[in-house]
């Protein structure tokens, strides 16, 4: 059975990828250059255009070649998640709250980010037979697998957090 | 500098950027929407195709995708055509699975021309023997068929494995020569 995904999917899934980033950098603007939200709109536009040649070229590109850009595509986005994520990170500009923030990003962003592409692309290869037979192959049903583990990542996330935001209080108030 | 100004900036800020990405985001989602609508149909051959067969009734056709059989009807005697086709399953991959369906026939129900038949069979075999059959017979000016409903059960050729049709006719003694009966039949196969 043929994949129901098409390979520009991971297109639109790389555009998806560069406007949240534009947008959460925008938000972060005071640890970020101000033109990175710009920057990032631009990679998501350029993505469009790609989307637009891929839509008149179909026919000659072929389904394997259109994978293989579109999923570069897809690898920049996500190279760019994990940039902003180890920019937050990174010492030089490490404070405890930036590491905290850099924490929270990449189990409210970059993870469950990573993990949803990774999944698309194996139900993906799943559907296209030996051609992708590098890939895991993960059928589109098991969604939600996907998306309970994000959660689960993501609550784990939190109760971190707050637990030793509580506890620094809480050695704040005994000292 | 004024604390409500910078705000006010970032505001619009942010608003520009979330904009311009709900445009870049729907545009994009039209354009793969619309590739997703895009159907390509191919032609090809078929898997399940019709090929001709020994017995072959002299004057039919046989195509990929359909053929015409010209039998004849003898009265009060059986003309049976051993393997009037093929139905060949080319898919060296996997299992086909098969049904006869009536589709239309004439002469139609109530006419007396009806009565110059008595039978005539369409058995689907393979090497190990009969599978199943869609039959017209006659019952004074009408046409009964089996199954009642008009289509058989669907069943499944292995792969590579070509089987065929054995058709069987028979007219009353009192048959008029000249007669011409058209049936039509699909064979329906699930790909």
């Amino acid at each position: 059975m043929p994949s129901p995904l098409l390979p520009e999917f991971f297109a639109l899934l790389g555009i998806d990828v560069f406007l949240a980033i534009s947008l959460l950098t925008c938000l972060l603007d005071k640890r970020f250059p101000q033109a990175i939200p710009y920057v990032y709109q631009i990679a998501a536009l350029a993505g469009f255009g790609h989307l637009l040649i891929s839509k008149e070229f179909m026919v000659l590109f072929g389904e394997y070649m259109r994978f293989w850009y579109c999923f570069i595509y897809l690898i920049v986005a996500l190279a760019n998640i994990v940039g902003v994520n180890i920019y937050l990170a990174i010492p030089k500009s490490s404070s405890k709250k930036l590491r905290t923030l850099a924490k929270v990003f990449f189990g409210t962003v970059t993870f469950p980010t990573i993990l949803m592409c990774l999944f698309f692309v194996s139900s993906y290869s799943n559907g296209t037979g030996s051609s992708l037979s590098l890939f895991p192959q993960v059928p589109l049903e098991h969604v939600y697998v996907v998306l309970i583990v994000c959660a689960g990542i993501l609550g784990m996330g939190f109760i971190v957090a707050f637990r030793r935001k509580k506890m620094t209080k809480t050695g704040r108030e005994v000292s | 500098m004024d604390v409500r100004k910078i705000r006010y900036k970032r505001f619009l800020k942010l608003l520009t950027l979330l904009v311009t990405s709900m445009f870049i985001a729907t545009a994009s989602a039209t354009i793969y929407y619309s590739l997703t609508m895009e159907p390509r149909v191919t032609v090809s051959t078929p898997v399940v195709k019709f090929d001709s067969a020994s017995d072959e009734p002299s004057g039919s056709t046989v195509n990929d995708a359909w053929c015409r059989l010209t039998a004849k009807s003898y009265p009060n005697a059986t003309l049976t055509y051993e393997k009037a086709v093929y139905i060949n399953n080319t898919d060296s991959g996997s299992a086909h699975s098969i049904r006869l369906s009536h589709v239309s026939i004439t002469p139609a129900n109530g006419t007396s021309d009806v009565g110059n038949w008595t039978s005539i069979k369409f058995l689907v075999y393979n090497s190990g023997g009969y599978v199943f059959s869609l039959n017209y017979t006659v019952s004074g000016t009408d046409w009964i068929l089996q199954p009642s409903g008009g289509e058989t059960s669907y069943y499944s050729v292995p792969a590579s494995t070509a089987w065929w049709i054995r058709l069987e006719t028979l007219s009353p003694a009192t048959a008029t020569a000249g007669k011409i009966c058209d049936i039509e039949i699909a064979v329906d196969v699930q790909e």
